[in-house]
């Protein structure tokens, strides 16, 4: 571990009820100076309601938080000071112009960056005059970070900032955030995208119905699922697990709808023995394919579910 | 400070490029004012009308009709035939028909005569008050006829002088009232509306996310809408003044006074509905709830005098009530503000109470 002044976040214990529903169940993490956080789950996982208290938009049932030092149950005001936040699903003033909007959030605090850089930074400058409302998503979303950076905070939460942009506006955000680090900012970002996760955090935490079920880096938790490599099929008829399980090399069986992976270390061992099998028994394989090994996959391994259940 | 700037302008920026809610909010006085102005501003406080069918047709009959039609408070409208007349006053067209039978020049010229001519007076029994001050009026001129033609020199005459040289209009009514709608439409039910959507679109939340205080973001608030209500009072009264010649005859710090009161008020029950409201869909309802029986019984439209005796303890502690009353004072009567105080202190205690409230409901999500 690194000495204890980078250490920028330190989450200890962090509970949230809603009546008998336990949306955070007691989890605990810290975060370096000019790491890349990821908190990874399935809706409902309750990675947004940890994001909210962290920032203190949401008052924790138990345990506390230290934000750049700051106690977030004692000392809010010194971490909103430290800090910059991108809410999901915010809308702005829509009649504003990204100018005005920006100098609007400036003036919340104490101290400032250049708005015209930060625009350009942004890749907002031929923007600087349009009202948001003319905005694209992407554009909007950049937006939203922008304003989150008026006042050139420590430490950067972002909750699932690429959710519904295409995949041109998500790789421009990544560059974003990437430059971001580069400057030695720290990040906690939220997502369900395995891809996004995997591109930009240094450390990722999976959450499960609000429990912290794993927290390594990307390679970390592909490398515990002891397989490198996956085979995804889909088949008519009934099928056995155990005869799937008892097939040479296979480590682990997972399924989901009609769909199912075979994790092993020894792909082409597998792959015959599979051929063999339904040959043997008559059955009509589908939609055949073989990969690498991804976070979903760790993440289906861990959870037995997907990560984005239809 | 810099923040509080900040958020002022750019709820001035909202509101100005608002262009339709702009126009519409700004319209809807003016339109209600100009519409009511022309249909129901002209007529004087009382007005009779008055049938006078002559059947003499001479020099005497006509000079009468000429006495009759002498006077301010009553329009005259000459009839042919008797029952013509009498048809107009039981459907109301006329409150009062005059008649002068034949004879009446001969018998004013008899010098002699002890005899008194009669000239019959058919009134509407339906409409008493009417009728009454119409009869009234022509007994005193037959009154007057009768006394010259026996040459009564009265050995007593009453004085009487007008005290308040007031000539006050329905429009001079409504004015003041439209302006008291406006104020409070424009601060309960905008308020209500606008702070339910920027809750709903997490605007609220996003700003809860900075070291913004609370206290900051609502006194911008107050700021901008008192700029706004301002502006849009005075246009209102350059309408005003323009088409229908109505002027401020009280003063103008007054009259400021209590537009800033009023809209205290009204944009702290604003906050309260924004409160209870879950959504920004029921934010406008609960505040048509509250603000409808306000326009009628408030004293908006009609004198508030004119509601039934049950409804006045409740018209008396509406706050629409205090603000169009103090409000048509200042403008109608010039009232100074010293005697106006009942109604600052009512609209004060509302203006408290509603914040305390309002600190108590107000969410930021």
């Amino acid at each position: 571990m690194q000495n204890q002044e980078e250490t920028m976040i330190e989450v200890k214990n962090l509970v949230k009820k809603y009546g008998s529903f336990t949306a955070v169940n007691g989890i605990g993490f810290s975060v370096q100076k000019g790491e890349i956080f990821g908190l990874l789950g399935p809706n409902g996982a309750g990675k947004s309601t940890t994001l909210e208290m962290m920032v203190g938009l949401r008052k924790p049932d138990g345990g506390t938080a230290f934000i750049g030092g700051f106690d977030i149950s004692r000392d809010l005001k010194k971490v909103k000071e430290v800090i910059g936040i991108q809410l999901q699903s915010t809308t702005l003033f829509e009649l504003l112009t990204v100018e005005e909007i920006l100098r609007l959030y400036a003036s919340f605090y104490q101290k400032n960056v250049s708005i015209p850089e930060l625009i350009e930074e942004m890749s907002l400058t031929e923007k600087t005059k349009s009202r948001i409302k003319t905005l694209s998503g992407g554009q909007k979303q950049r937006l939203a970070i922008a304003l989150a950076l008026v006042h050139d905070p420590w430490i950067l939460f972002l909750d699932e900032p690429t959710t519904g942009l295409d995949p041109q506006a998500r790789r421009t955000l990544w560059d974003i955030v990437l430059k971001l680090k580069e400057k030695g900012k720290t990040t906690v970002l939220t997502t369900h995208y395995m891809d996004e996760a995997h591109v930009l955090c240094d450390r990722i935490a999976i959450m499960d119905q609000g429990n912290l079920i794993a927290l390594d880096t990307p390679s970390g938790l592909v490398k515990s699922l002891e397989s490198d490599s996956a085979v995804e099929f889909q088949f008519e008829g009934e099928f056995l697990k155990d005869e799937l399980e008892s097939l040479n090399g296979v480590k682990q069986v997972g399924n989901r709808k009609d769909t199912y992976v075979l994790y092993t270390d020894d792909l082409q061992v597998t792959l015959i023995s599979l051929i063999q099998l339904t040959s043997l028994k008559n059955l009509k394989l589908t939609d055949l394919q073989t990969r690498t090994s991804t976070l979903e996959d760790v993440f289906i391994h861990m959870t037995g579910r997907s990560l984005r259940e239809e | 400070m810099k923040a509080y700037w900040q958020l002022t302008l750019s709820q001035l920026r909202i509101f100005l490029r608002n262009r339709q809610v702009l126009f519409w909010t700004l319209a809807f006085p003016i339109f209600l004012m100009v519409m009511l102005g022309s249909f129901l501003g002209n007529g004087t406080g009382i007005s009779v009308s008055i049938g006078v069918v002559d059947q003499d047709q001479t020099m005497q009959s006509k000079e009468f009709f000429k006495v009759l039609a002498n006077n301010d408070a009553i329009r005259l409208e000459s009839s042919i035939s008797e029952e013509k007349a009498l048809d107009q006053v039981k459907k109301g067209d006329l409150q009062l028909v005059v008649i002068i039978p034949k004879g009446y020049e001969e018998m004013m010229k008899e010098k002699g005569n002890t005899e008194s001519f009669e000239i019959p007076v058919y009134y509407n029994e339906t409409n008493l008050a009417f009728s009454q001050v119409g009869l009234t009026i022509v007994s005193s001129v037959v009154d007057g006829i009768s006394k010259e033609k026996a040459n009564y020199t009265p050995s007593i005459v009453t004085d009487s002088r007008g005290v308040e040289s007031l000539d006050l209009k329905y429009i001079d009514f409504l004015v003041p009232g439209i302006l008291a709608m406006m104020i409070m439409s424009n601060n309960m039910n905008g308020v209500a509306g606008q702070i339910a959507a920027w809750r709903e679109r997490g605007i609220l939340r996003r700003m809860q996310g900075t070291t913004l205080k609370a206290s900051t973001f609502i006194a911008a608030q107050i700021t901008a809408r008192l700029m706004l209500n301002g502006m849009q009072a005075l246009i209102v009264l350059a309408v005003a003044n323009l088409v229908f010649g109505i002027s401020v005859n009280g003063s103008w710090l007054s009259l400021i006074t209590f537009v800033i009161l009023g809209t205290l008020a009204f944009m702290a029950i604003g906050f309260i509905i924004a409160g209870i409201a879950k959504t920004p869909e029921s934010a406008s309802p609960i505040a048509a709830f509250l603000s409808f029986p306000m326009l009628f019984l408030g004293g908006v439209f009609f004198p508030i005098r004119d509601m039934p005796d049950y409804l006045q303890p409740i018209v008396n502690v509406l706050p629409i009530s205090h603000l169009s009353h103090a409000l048509r004072e200042t403008m109608n009567v010039g009232t100074p503000f010293m005697d106006l105080g009942s109604n600052a202190l009512i609209l004060g205690c509302w203006l408290v109470g509603a914040f305390i409230i309002a600190s108590y409901t107000f969410k930021w999500e």
